[in-house]
């Protein structure tokens, strides 16, 4: 029996772009946008956020085309485009025309930047958890397409000006994310994923408790499993690249799961905070770029989006 | 002999188990039930319940232990047994408060004992957990140590035991540490919600994320029923004078992963819909790691799951000093009881379904978490 391997399937470009105003943790009190203290959230680890007055389709197309031109990808050869939202603008670009709720971001997005062969799909619904999805997706994508190479995962969020800035003590940026998934990259291969779906926690408003609660046991046991899964104990893993929640909830977790504090890129949590879904991309185009990151090592990332969802990825550099 | 006996605690988790068992005793002729609130005297309807006498009084209302001076003098005059049960087992009150019970209410115990002529046996219930952070086996004798204490709780009954080591060459004093009292093995039933069971609350309402230990922690549980057999055996049949009981699982005992296995099989079996919560268990963890989880809600949390939190870590600390008791000298003590001890895997799981059929998972949980926690 003629037995074929999987290709492989890796993270071969990410680009992001985050809103331009850095606001300190006293001055969103200061305006209100705050729940708790500043000063709490600052021993927590968080220092700053980045807001942006731009719509998240804004930032989501400077993301995308950052990526095309940095790694001169032709338009042309991207098979799909995945887009990715949390927040309501980024669902539809809405006018005071009801009929406006079907203007989809992904769809000018393609065409700004003439990806005609792409089809494209939203993602959403997954909070924090929705640009991992996407990137697991567009991985079954091209394992499942004989013909396809490319998928360009895009994850865009902007808060409303109004908004609070602090969910369930985090607190909360703008920003884009652009991540290029590659048949026969070897870089940032996809060694494996899972995610996990509790809809008991789907009321945000009234079962913040519980998530905050359920958040921790479940982490851990993600992670152990996709570990194990893929036969690899933590001292094999490089490093771990997290959803830029509050420091001490990475300390904590750290403590359930058992590694080492060293093994986390926290570099960009204090001055970039949590921006939705993008935080592990950012991190682990950061953490590469800071020569963290060496030939081979195992990269663990994790996030959790309301919903609840917790997903964890594996890749290898 | 006809005994006559002073109880004190009669409300509490095991002294309403043990109400109707010295109610049905032949050896028993009159039982003191010494009541803060005489309108609380536990209900029963079984033989022997006119030799119930409701006094008003409070342990921790000075030698006369708040009673009438009728009622003090007749109690001194007939008084054979005391078991003083009654204590506070508020874990996260404040040490004073605890002690104000816990240690003056014991030494006015003790003064109301000295003038009693007819005394032969002081039976005072403490707790085996007197043992606080010390780890391994813990002998059934009494002990001093500077390892330290989990909460104000097992603080104030190991001074109280200081007390009573202290006072046993005067009178005939004997000390029944109990461990964790859950319900009744028939039955299931718990007469009063303790910490553990607003701990099980907390994991049913997914409000209970981590607990410090490790998965081989032993927890020491027992049955209020055997608890109260027990206790009446070793007051009045099997007393003995300057002795030190261990009252508790001993070998028969759940590990920390056991138990929140057991629970979940439970949850799941007694209330089928609880499954699709989904509810991961609670994470056993290092302390440090449970205590800057703790304290970080502290700082930042909600007050539900500040309250939560606050439950969990009055008594759970206790797992991460893990120790067994020896119960050998207890267990000689009580050959002659016609109870036998039940095991905890027989009714553990029915514990947890009566608390589910009763209702108590459906009642508020933020009133209840924060009745405990103050």
């Amino acid at each position: 029996m003629e037995h074929t391997q999987k290709p492989s399937v890796g993270v071969t470009a990410i680009e992001y772009v985050l809103g331009s105003e850095a606001v300190s943790l006293e001055e969103l009190e200061t305006r209100e946008l705050l729940d708790t203290q500043a000063n709490k959230l600052r021993e927590f680890g968080f220092q700053c956020v980045r807001m942006s007055r731009e719509p998240s389709y804004e930032l989501g197309l400077q993301a995308a085309r950052k990526l095309l031109q940095s790694c001169a990808v032709d338009p042309e050869t991207v098979d799909a485009v995945f887009y990715v939202g949390a927040t309501p603008d980024s669902q539809a670009l809405l006018t005071a025309d009801p009929r406006s709720a079907f203007n989809y971001p992904v769809a000018q997005l393609q065409y700004e930047l003439e990806l005609t062969r792409a089809f494209t799909m939203g993602v959403s619904q997954l909070g924090c958890a929705g640009l991992m999805t996407a990137v697991s997706l567009a991985r079954s994508f091209l394992l499942s397409s004989e013909c396809a190479s490319r998928v360009l995962c895009v994850s865009a969020d902007v808060l409303p000006a109004e908004n609070k800035r602090e969910m369930i003590y985090n607190v909360i940026s703008d920003g884009a994310c652009a991540v290029l998934v590659e048949k026969g990259g070897a870089r940032n291969r996809i060694m494996g994923y899972r995610q996990i779906t509790k809809g008991y926690y789907w009321d945000l408003t009234t079962k913040k408790n519980e998530i905050a609660a359920a958040y921790f046991p479940t982490a851990r046991a993600i992670m152990q499993d996709i570990l194990r899964e893929s036969g690899i104990e933590w001292p094999s893993v490089g490093l771990i690249l997290p959803h830029n929640v509050s420091l001490r909830s990475w300390e904590i977790l750290l403590g359930l799961v058992g590694a080492p504090a060293e093994k986390l890129f926290s570099a960009n949590i204090g001055r970039f905070a949590h921006v939705i879904a993008a935080d592990n991309w950012i991190n682990l185009r950061d953490a590469m770029e800071s020569g963290k990151v060496r030939p081979h090592d195992k990269l663990l990332l994790f996030t959790f989006g309301f919903g609840a969802n917790w997903a964890c990825m594996l890749l290898e550099h | 002999m006809n005994e006559t006996i002073l109880l004190t605690g009669a409300t509490g988790t095991v002294g309403r188990s043990l109400v109707p068992i010295l109610a049905e005793r032949d050896d028993v002729e009159k039982v003191y039930l010494l009541l803060r609130k005489p309108a609380d005297t536990p209900d029963f309807d079984r033989p022997g319940s006119n030799r119930m006498m409701p006094a008003s009084g409070d342990i921790s209302a000075g030698g006369q232990l708040g009673l009438d001076a009728p009622w003090s003098e007749e109690i001194a005059e007939h008084v054979t047994v005391i078991i003083h049960g009654a204590a506070d087992t508020g874990f996260s009150a404040p040490l004073a408060e605890l002690r104000a019970v816990n240690v003056e209410g014991t030494k006015n115990i003790l003064t109301f004992a000295a003038h009693c002529p007819r005394l032969r046996a002081i039976a005072c219930l403490s707790t085996v957990h007197v043992a606080g952070k010390r780890t391994g086996l813990i002998e059934e004798e009494f002990m001093e140590h500077s390892a330290g204490f989990v909460n104000g709780y097992e603080q104030s009954k190991y001074e109280a035991e200081l007390l009573l080591r202290e006072k046993m060459k005067d009178l005939p004093i004997s000390v029944l540490r109990l461990s964790t009292v859950l319900g009744d093995s028939g039955t299931g039933q718990v007469a009063k919600l303790a910490a553990i069971h607003q701990g099980l609350r907390l994991y049913y309402h997914s409000l209970a994320p981590m607990i410090p230990g490790s998965p081989s922690s032993p927890v020491d549980l027992i049955a209020s029923d055997y608890a109260a057999a027990a206790i009446a055996h070793l007051a009045i049949a099997q007393f003995s004078a300057g002795r030190v009981f261990h009252l508790c699982g001993g070998r028969d005992v759940l590990s920390l992963d056991e138990l929140l296995r057991l629970t979940h099989d439970a949850f799941t079996r007694y209330r089928p819909s609880w499954r699709k919560r989904s509810i991961a268990m609670p994470t056993i963890v290092a302390l440090p790691t449970f205590e800057l989880f703790a304290r970080s809600v502290q700082a930042v949390g909600d007050n539900l799951l500040r309250h939560s939190v606050d439950v969990i870590a009055c008594f759970a600390p206790q797992l991460a000093y893990p120790k067994s008791f020896e119960d050998g000298a207890c267990m000689r003590a009580l050959a002659s009881l016609a109870t036998k001890k039940p095991r905890i895997l027989d009714f553990y799981p029915k514990i947890v379904q009566w608390l589910v059929e009763s209702g108590w998972a459906d009642r508020n949980v933020a009133t209840t978490v924060e009745a405990v926690a103050s």
